[in-house]
């Protein structure tokens, strides 16, 4: 059985994409991890992948996460989505509860990584 | 400049409290390390005496990261470290393995990203504190003497600088660091009034 799952990792900031990066892969090297720089960006990449996890930044130029997370929701309904974001406030965690998608706050870690994939590779 | 009363000062400084506990727990996520944040004090003061503060005594460069908010109240918040800490605090965060020449590249990105994490951390949760919600913009990176920072982060003439001057204190690595949040005399007033609103839900008269 193919147990290579791909994540897809949102976020305009390039040093989270490329840390939430090295986490994933430290903990599975044989996994795909690819990127995109905002809600817009992420849609986009979902017509030709169909990610396993969704990570989920909240603030970005354009396309924000919670629009995001709605509209992917919608789309790829099998996939799970997780907000990772510095945004901590109770109304972000409210929304995020009430669109059906995790919520991990910001600084990226290896213990919250390792939080947002398990069970993925059940 | 502008004046609370005893009470409405002593909630402040706890509120604030609350928020840089948080932020000392993610710039501790950030870099690694244990990390002890102090809030000495609170004052309000104008952006000339702000800047004079923040140089104390020494004329060198600093690195700021502003994001404006709105909603409950309106401010600009600054966080700020020496710029010649800037690439030590970015190594701490990304790690030994990445080179120094992608180091220095991705530098400004990544200060950009702590700055949104930690002043996230402090507004954020004084939102919740507040039971209100602040919309927060992108984070804008500024590099100058503290006095270009503080001047270059809002038009307001009439504005007053909350200065909140935090200690980081890493275990290996003493960085000072600074927060200040800039408000016009309309944001000042409001943010009294949820100073105000919130004294009354612990005091149990709402």
């Amino acid at each position: 059985m193919n147990n290579i799952k791909t994540v897809l990792v949102v976020d305009d900031s390039r040093v989270s994409r490329m840390m939430s990066r090295q986490f994933i892969l430290s903990l599975h090297p044989e996994w795909l991890v690819e990127e995109a720089v905002n809600g817009e960006d992420a849609i986009e990449r979902i017509q030709t992948l169909t990610p396993h996890l969704i990570l989920l930044d909240v603030n970005m130029p354009g396309m924000g996460g919670l629009a995001a997370a709605e509209k992917l929701r919608q789309l790829c309904p099998n996939t799970r989505i997780n907000l990772l974001t510095a945004n901590v406030q109770d109304a972000t965690r409210n929304r995020a509860t009430a669109l059906g998608v995790g919520f991990v706050e910001k600084p990226i870690t290896e213990s919250r990584i390792r939080q947002m994939l398990a069970g993925l590779d059940e | 400049m502008f004046n609370l009363s005893e009470i409405q000062h002593d909630a402040l400084v706890e509120i604030f409290n609350i928020g840089v506990g948080h932020a000392a727990a993610a710039m501790s996520g950030i870099v690694n390390e244990e990390v002890t944040m102090s809030v000495p004090s609170i004052q309000f003061v104008n952006r000339l005496d702000a800047a004079s503060m923040l140089v104390n005594n020494e004329s060198r460069r600093i690195c700021g990261i502003s994001q404006h908010y709105q909603g409950a109240f309106t401010t600009e918040a600054i966080l700020m470290f020496p710029e010649d800490k800037s690439l030590e605090i970015v190594r701490l965060m990304v790690g030994e393995t990445v080179p120094l020449k992608e180091l220095t590249d991705m530098e400004q990105e990544a200060m950009s990203e702590i700055g949104n994490i930690i002043l996230n951390s402090c507004v954020g949760n004084l939102a919740n504190i507040f039971e209100q919600e602040l919309q927060g913009s992108l984070p804008v990176y500024h590099i100058g003497t503290s006095e270009d920072i503080l001047t270059a982060t809002g038009d307001q003439s009439d504005a007053v600088v909350l200065m909140l001057h935090i200690d980081f204190i890493l275990e290996k690595h003493q960085i000072h660091g600074y927060v200040a949040f800039i408000l016009d005399v309309t944001a000042l007033h409001d943010l009294q009034f949820q100073v105000d609103k919130y004294l009354s839900r612990i005091m149990g008269s709402t």
